[in-house]
């Protein structure tokens, strides 16, 4: 804790919030980066073929996202809640 | 960003009737909820002690959100936060007096137990003053064997549906030699998640800490609910009367990182002008903990005894107060207005992945007041925490789950059973097969619909994904991993109870009884009616070994603290070691 992020009042150690960064973020993003190799590892033990799959997938996936993003962006609200109404029902047709 | 910004629902004045009790004879009474001045009220009057008046949240408009529905043009709803739980069968026949007091739990319960409480010990290190379960304040010695705590533990698992988690209470349940044991028990008999609610006694000891961590780690110990009212060493003499106390709680954070344990919840009781200054204080300890914390809770302090509508008034914290609170200390960055829901929000969203992932689901079928949440995660940009909410647009994203439940919720119960009918045996795996492939499909169904509400890309995406596709319980648990759990519970009392919450708690007591019987009942109850009755029936004699084992001033047991003594100039220690060499 640093001093210039600390105030006293009524005799208590207050710290002032301004931005929610913790000391330890690099770690924890390694760790959950660990936690997803981890989850791969443990698919691949289960079936090579499954892993290679899923791993493709949610690679494609992520580039998918990036770009949907980017999409969304362009298109505005009111369009995109209409894409979107369109999208449920497809998703939900014939369930 | 209400679901019911720009209707007029927000803007009509709040009311509705429920039953509640008369906080000095107790008996049965209606009450009112009512708008006023911005702020929502219980009022009630009994007919021998008069009026009663109390403060339900401190935001009418926020208070109104949880509860109205919104409806179609047809008039049917379709969007609510008071759902509608499964219940177990009843334990004990309905009589007349009903809820709140036929508890055991009669047939007016709407939910099942999402979180099932064992009283291990009213021994305890500590004295706190306004702590029901105390040796010394009850003038008995409650215990229950280790056979007694099988039989609860069995009568919570052998249900229809059963719980899928445990929680360890007291007094203090780590005074108990045997509490690792009991830890294993939990699991043997099929507790998903094993959880003790400590002030972090056996954890934090100097001579063997480290060690009881370890143990009960092994043995099956998932979670530590761990009392942390603040960073100051004052506020913990004003609540718990205890000098110098943070050293003590920073030896339980210090030995359970040793032991590996990654989920610590802190939780934080809130008193007006005691630890309401805290707030901030315990969002950034646990943030710069996040290894090993996961969660904090925010407990208004619930008002027992005698007290006048003056003193009633200055004490009384709601769980709004504590969310404008959290948004005044973070600077805004976790907003009343955007990042926080009732529990009761992802009913659908977790029976549909619970499904999904084949794993047992966890309730939250509880009553919307009880409390709220927020889940807060890492920036992969900005380095920074922030509430979930911006990651996915969360009434979207929740509004496509409860159409997608209510599509294939009958698919739980009655999986497609098409070869079968005519082919036997060899007809079911081939159904088997069919309900693989049927679930693989719903999966990436739902995996696109939450995908497309999705606002920034990153790695919680990915482990959404991966828990969807790989469902199984280490999996679903592990994505609160590098993430934190922000709620505020506020528990009744005499006060405020409110039959409606009641009914649907979902935090239910077992108590092991005389007659070989499991006695059950709901949290707010058995606090608020029960205990002294349920006690009295299972109460030991309190001897004076067990009077005499802590000494509370300083929260160690008395024989701790002689050899403490010893070792900084005795010479018995000192001969010790010098054997070992």
């Amino acid at each position: 804790m640093t001093e210039d992020n600390v105030e006293i009042k009524d005799g208590l150690k207050i710290r002032k919030l301004t931005e929610l960064k913790t000391s330890t973020e690099e770690e924890l993003e390694e760790a959950m980066l660990k936690r997803v190799d981890y989850f791969k590892e443990q698919d691949s033990k289960k079936s090579g073929f499954n892993s290679t799959l899923q791993n493709t997938f949610f690679q494609t996936l992520g580039s998918i996202l990036d770009v949907k993003i980017a999409i969304d962006k362009a298109l505005g609200e009111e369009n995109l809640e209409k894409i979107h109404k369109v999208i449920d029902n497809v998703l939900l047709f014939g369930l | 960003m209400y679901h019911l910004d720009g209707t007029d629902i927000l803007n009509e004045p709040y009311y509705r009737k429920t039953s509640s009790i008369c906080p000095e004879c107790m008996k049965k009474i209606d009450a009112e909820i009512v708008e006023e001045e911005g702020e929502i009220w219980m009022k009630k009057t009994c007919n021998q002690h008069g009026e009663f008046k109390d403060k339900i949240s401190s935001s009418a408009k926020y208070y109104k959100w949880t509860h109205y529905a919104e409806k179609d043009d047809k008039g049917n709803v379709i969007w609510q936060f008071e759902k509608n739980g499964e219940a177990n069968p009843p334990d004990c026949p309905s009589d007349d007096r009903g809820c709140p007091y036929n508890c055991g739990l009669c047939d007016q319960h709407l939910s099942t137990c999402s979180l099932a409480l064992i009283d291990l010990t009213n021994r305890c290190n500590f004295s706190c003053n306004f702590c029901y379960a105390n040796v010394e304040q009850a003038g008995y010695w409650i215990e229950p064997s280790l056979e007694d705590i099988d039989r609860i533990l069995k009568h919570f698992r052998n249900k229809p549906i059963p719980a899928p988690a445990i929680m360890f209470t007291g007094g203090e349940p780590t005074v108990r030699k045997d509490f690792p044991e009991i830890c294993k028990m939990a699991k043997d008999n099929g507790f998903k998640e094993v959880i003790v609610a400590t002030n972090g006694y056996g954890f934090q000891r100097k001579k063997g800490g480290a060690e009881f961590a370890r143990k009960c780690r092994e043995l099956g110990l998932d979670t530590l609910y761990f009392q942390f009212d603040g960073i100051n060493n004052e506020t913990y003499e004003k609540t718990r009367g205890i000098k110098n106390l943070m050293d003590y709680k920073m030896r339980v954070i210090e030995n359970c990182r040793k032991a590996g344990f990654d989920s610590i919840v802190l939780v934080a009781t809130i008193a007006t002008g005691v630890t309401d200054i805290e707030i901030g204080n315990i969002i950034q300890f646990a943030i710069d903990n996040i290894d090993i914390v996961r969660g904090i809770t925010f407990q208004p302090v619930s008002l027992c005894g005698r007290i006048s509508a003056e003193e009633m008034q200055d004490l009384r914290i709601t769980n709004a107060d504590v969310i404008k609170e959290i948004e005044k200390q973070t600077g805004g960055k976790i907003s009343m207005e955007t990042s926080w829901y009732p529990l009761t929000t992802i009913v659908e969203l977790g029976r549909l992945i619970a499904y999904l992932s084949d794993v047992e689901p966890a309730e939250f079928t509880c009553h919307p007041d009880c409390g709220f949440a927020t889940y807060l995660a890492i920036d992969p940009e900005t380095h920074e925490m922030v509430p979930i909410m911006e990651y996915l647009d969360p009434l979207k994203v929740i509004n496509f789950a409860n159409q997608m439940w209510e599509k294939v919720k009958h698919k739980e119960k009655n999986p497609i059973k098409f070869f079968e009918n005519f082919l036997g045996d060899f007809g079911k795996t081939l159904d088997d097969g069919v309900n693989f492939l049927d679930k693989q499909q719903l999966r990436a169904r739902f995996l696109l619909g939450v995908l497309q509400y999705a606002r920034k890309p990153g790695k919680l995406m990915e482990m959404l994904a991966r828990m969807l596709a790989n469902g199984d319980w280490e999996n679903v648990s592990s994505f609160s991993y590098g993430t934190l759990l922000l709620s505020s519970m506020h528990f009744q009392d005499a006060y405020n109870m409110d039959v409606e919450r009641t009914k649907r708690c979902i935090v239910h007591f077992g108590v092991a009884m005389p007659d070989g019987s499991v006695w059950e009942a709901p949290f707010c109850t058995m606090n608020t009616l029960h205990r002294p009755r349920i006690e009295k029936l299972v109460a030991k004699k309190v001897t004076q070994k067990v009077r005499d084992e802590f000494d509370t001033s300083v929260g160690q047991a008395r024989a701790d603290l002689q050899v403490t003594t010893m070792y900084n100039g005795g010479s018995k220690v000192k001969q010790e070691e010098g054997a070992k060499k």
